[in-house]
């Protein structure tokens, strides 16, 4: 998913900027809260800013958290069910290219912002109608709908950011941005079972109207999101007329053509980055019943459980950026991440232990691979290329989102839970594999990949000479 | 027994090496467990003129013992199991005090004193609940119960007509004798019984392993009307006690759902200490006949219960060979609930079980999960191992840029 973009982007983003510093007197003294200079009127922006996403964060995992009744309601397999996450990584294989660019040339990020809200909240009001008429296909193309916003969302509120806080509380804003993400599939999760046992009590029955009226509820959220984006997009002309700053423009440059000149080590993070994720995301839109038959939660508590990873990684995110920051050696810091990944999953393939252990686990891996793979990208790819490295990372991650969702409900439907886990197994361990040659290649050639905090301020100081 | 009866927070009973290991040495010291070979035959025992019964003899002879499954229809579908310690122990049927209404004696495993362990199971009744107005899935009854169907009352075809040397198997069908409301006018209730010459699983779920020492039963209703929109339905089995205790009821959790996919329990009937029958299911039922993960029903067992307080309908072939002194114990099994999948569905319903003497087969990995699993661990060890190696001995051209520390 593109948060961890963010996340690399709020690491490297570390030069000032004089954005606005010089722009003239206003005439006539704003309130705080309405002076674009003053930090009171930033953090309303920035609130605008972390409840733009929370929509897309919420709907992105309501299948997950009522997998039970759409497999019933809607009378599908875990391979049918397993698409509507597919549908939704299906149209971010090519928008993770374009989304900048419609950003920056096309819509302009006001617009931008708005339109994507708008297929946001479209896409989820498609879903919940796919419910309501019980008609899975349309389900399935609500997702694909929702998804050509979802990330290019992303995308337009980073931008967004960047353009209010850039040489400010940028970092800050980017972590706050992605607990607020987290926090919203955290709710997601938690709340969504319980909203579909309140429209069951009101309407009288389960059924394919409860969950598409639960969903057209849940869908109140992306409204809320476009509401921001319209505030947004008025407070940002606002402030563009007072303080005549500049519309934020992603700044990305995509040049299809530069793949060919993507070295061995950027291909091998591409490798770790599709095979861990592809064991994250599709596990947890499969969790819940999981954790339900095989270590007989209640529905509340496999919710609960299903949305720690989230839960841990909001707080945790920002640590670990620091941490990483600080020491440096993102390769090992990877090689962790990545270890502690697989034990958890084998964990809970091969234990019947209480699954709090391998879910924290599980969430702490998750949180480090973020902070600590993202980054590396910038190391091994010269900086007008940057933008088209990210993207094709994400694209190719979405790629591998939708296929291993899809063969995912086909292993679980043939061959179970246990199968199901050995094949993540086997995902992270084809990515560890990648880490492992990753780190002799560098070793091999000298790289600069697993420097130490110290060692990178020195390259850079001799460079500077 | 074995790590088995572990409970919930423990490791997997599912380790395949010494679990194996400790079956071995479990098995050893009794002749008649784990076999190496058995010749297994099926043959309807036809009556003194000539006449068909519904008496199936299951016999699979092994160097050192024998077992004996004796399924029969007359009066409610039963089995007997009889495990001997000779290879050459028989079944005598004394069909005219079989069929009088004094069957005490009629069946005998002779020679007698090699008989190391017998029992019985009888199939009573057939259940249904109303389940409209139930959410507890795991209520006790699942619904308003329907008057039950005795199976007693059943009548059932002949089963030389569905016996299958090849497969070993053979299907008692029946439906009732008095049906007022036509609900079994396009139905029935079927048993399929099934020995095996060799150890595998079957192609349909829920795959539960087979071993020459085992039989399986598929209980099957197929196309029987209910008698409300969301009927669920049930099964009384009767077994004899041993002695003023029930037999043992246990729930194994584990870690292998490969077989059935995401069912982690395995519940067992045990009649003793070894050497002992026993009969296992998973819980787990299903609606369609493909029995893939989306018919898939519950199945709730409730725990054994002396049956002193109502009398359960006699079976002719337990009375033969056990005598009319006997206490019973009896459990229900539950299938389905009241949301989900269930028979209404398409008016199919089947359960199987696995009949057996001797330690009870055990899971292990599936060869494919532990190749896949030595490939994802090896590789990345053997990797760093490699690796590690060539840089250490390998030319170091770079050794220029190391030393910054």
């Amino acid at each position: 998913m593109e948060e961890e973009e963010e996340e690399a982007r709020g690491l490297l983003a570390d030069g000032p900027d004089e954005a606005g510093r010089d722009a003239p007197a206003v005439p006539g003294a704003l309130p705080a809260l309405c002076d674009p200079r003053r930090l009171a009127h930033r953090l309303l922006v920035l609130l605008l800013m972390c409840f733009l996403g929370f929509g897309s964060y919420f709907c992105y995992d309501n299948p997950a958290a009522l997998q039970t009744q759409v497999k019933r309601d809607m009378q599908v397999n875990t391979t049918k069910f397993m698409l509507l996450y597919a549908w939704y990584s299906w149209p971010n294989v090519v928008l993770c290219f374009l989304g900048g660019f419609l950003i920056d040339r096309v819509f302009g990020i006001r617009w931008g912002t708005i339109i994507f809200s708008c297929f946001v909240c479209i896409g989820q009001v498609i879903f919940a109608l796919g419910g309501i008429f019980n008609a899975f296909w349309l389900m399935e193309f609500g997702r694909f709908v929702f998804g050509i916003g979802g990330e290019s969302l992303a995308v337009a509120q980073n931008t967004y950011a960047v353009s209010w806080f850039k040489g400010k509380e940028l970092n800050l804003v980017f972590g706050l941005q992605l607990s607020m993400a987290r926090i919203g599939s955290t709710v997601n999760m938690n709340l969504m079972g319980w909203l579909y046992s309140k429209v069951e009590a009101s309407l009288g029955s389960a059924g394919h109207t409860t969950l598409g009226v639960t969903l057209m509820i849940g869908g109140i959220t992306c409204i809320l999101s476009l509401i921001c984006a319209l505030a947004l997009a008025y407070l940002d002309q606002r402030a563009e007329r007072i303080l005549h700053k500049e519309q934020g423009k992603t700044g990305e440059v995509i040049k299809l053509t530069d793949v060919k000149d993507f070295s061995l080590p950027l291909w091998l993070i591409f490798i770790i980055c599709v095979f861990y994720y592809v064991a994250v995301f599709p596990f947890i839109g499969l969790g819940k019943v999981f954790f339900i038959e095989k270590f007989g939660f209640s529905s509340q508590a496999a919710s609960a459980i299903n949305s720690v990873v989230y839960v841990i990684s909001a707080p945790m995110s920002p640590i670990f950026g620091l941490m990483v920051d600080k020491t440096g050696k993102n390769i090992i810091w990877v090689l962790c991440a990545v270890v502690t990944t697989l034990a958890s999953h084998m964990l809970l393939a091969f234990t019947l232990w209480n699954p709090w252990i391998a879910m924290s686990l599980l969430g702490l891996s998750y949180s480090l691979l973020a902070c600590a793979l993202w980054p590396m990208v910038a190391f091994v790819v010269p900086e007008h290329q940057l933008g088209t490295a990210y993207g094709f990372m994400q694209s190719i991650q979405n790629l591998g989102l939708a296929i291993i969702s899809i063969l995912a409900g086909m292993i679980l439907d043939t061959r179970g839970y246990l199968f199901l886990e050995v094949f993540f197994i086997a995902c992270v361990s084809l990515s560890l594999l990648a880490v492992v040659f990753l780190y002799l290649v560098n070793r091999a050639r000298g790289g600069n990949l697993n420097y130490s905090a110290r060692q990178r301020e020195e390259m850079k100081l001799s460079h500077a000479e | 027994m074995c790590s088995c009866e572990e409970p919930r927070w423990g490791w997997g009973h599912c380790a395949p090496g010494p679990i194996l290991l400790l079956s071995l040495l479990l098995a050893a010291p009794f002749g008649l467990l784990g076999e190496e070979t058995r010749q297994v035959t099926l043959e309807v025992i036809p009556d003194s003129m000539g006449l068909p019964q519904n008496l199936l003899h299951i016999r699979a002879v092994g160097t050192n013992s024998t077992l004996h499954y004796v399924w029969s229809s007359l009066g409610p579908p039963a089995v007997l199991l009889v495990a001997t310690n000779t290879p050459h122990s028989n079944l005598s049927v004394n069909w005219s005090r079989l069929l009088s209404p004094e069957p005490d004696g009629a069946l005998m495993v002779l020679p007698k004193d090699s008989i190391q362990f017998s029992s019985a199971l009888v199939f009573t009744r057939l259940f249904e609940f109303d389940s409209t107005n139930t959410s507890d899935v795991a209520a006790e009854p699942p619904g308003k119960p329907y008057p039950p169907y005795s199976l007693a009352e059943f009548s059932w075809n002949n089963i030389s007509d569905s016996l299958d040397p090849a497969t070993l198997s053979a299907t008692f069908r029946g439906h009732p004798n008095q049906d007022p409301t036509r609900a079994f006018a396009n139905g029935s209730l079927a048993f399929r019984v099934q020995a095996f010459s060799r150890s595998g699983r079957p192609a349909q779920p829920p795959r539960l392993l087979h071993t020459m020492d085992t039989c399986q039963l598929e209980v099957a209703l197929v196309g029987a009307s209910p008698r409300g929109n969301r009927s669920l339905f049930g099964l009384e089995v009767a077994t004899l006690g041993q002695g003023p205790d029930c037999p043992s009821m246990q729930e194994q959790h584990s870690i292998d759902d490969e077989y059935a996919p995401a069912v982690f329990q395995l519940d067992q009937l045990l009649w003793g200490s070894l050497p002992s029958g026993f009969v296992q299911w998973r819980p787990v039922a299903f609606s369609q006949k493909q029995g893939g993960r989306e018919s898939a029903l519950p199945c709730q067992a409730s725990p054994l219960h002396p049956t002193l307080a109502y009398p359960l309908p006699q079976s002719p072939i337990v009375r033969a060979f056990f005598g009319s002194h006997n206490n019973f114990c009896a459990f229900n099994l539950t299938f389905g609930a009241s949301t989900g999948p269930g028979y209404w569905d398409q008016h199919y319903l089947s359960w199987s079980m696995l009949l057996g003497v001797g330690t009870p087969p055990v899971d292990a990995f599936s060869p494919l999960v532990l190749g896949i699993m030595a490939v994802a661990l090896g590789a990345p060890g053997f990797m760093l191992l490699a690796g590690g190696l060539f840089l250490l001995l390998g030319p170091k051209r770079y050794s220029e840029y190391q030393p910054i520390n």
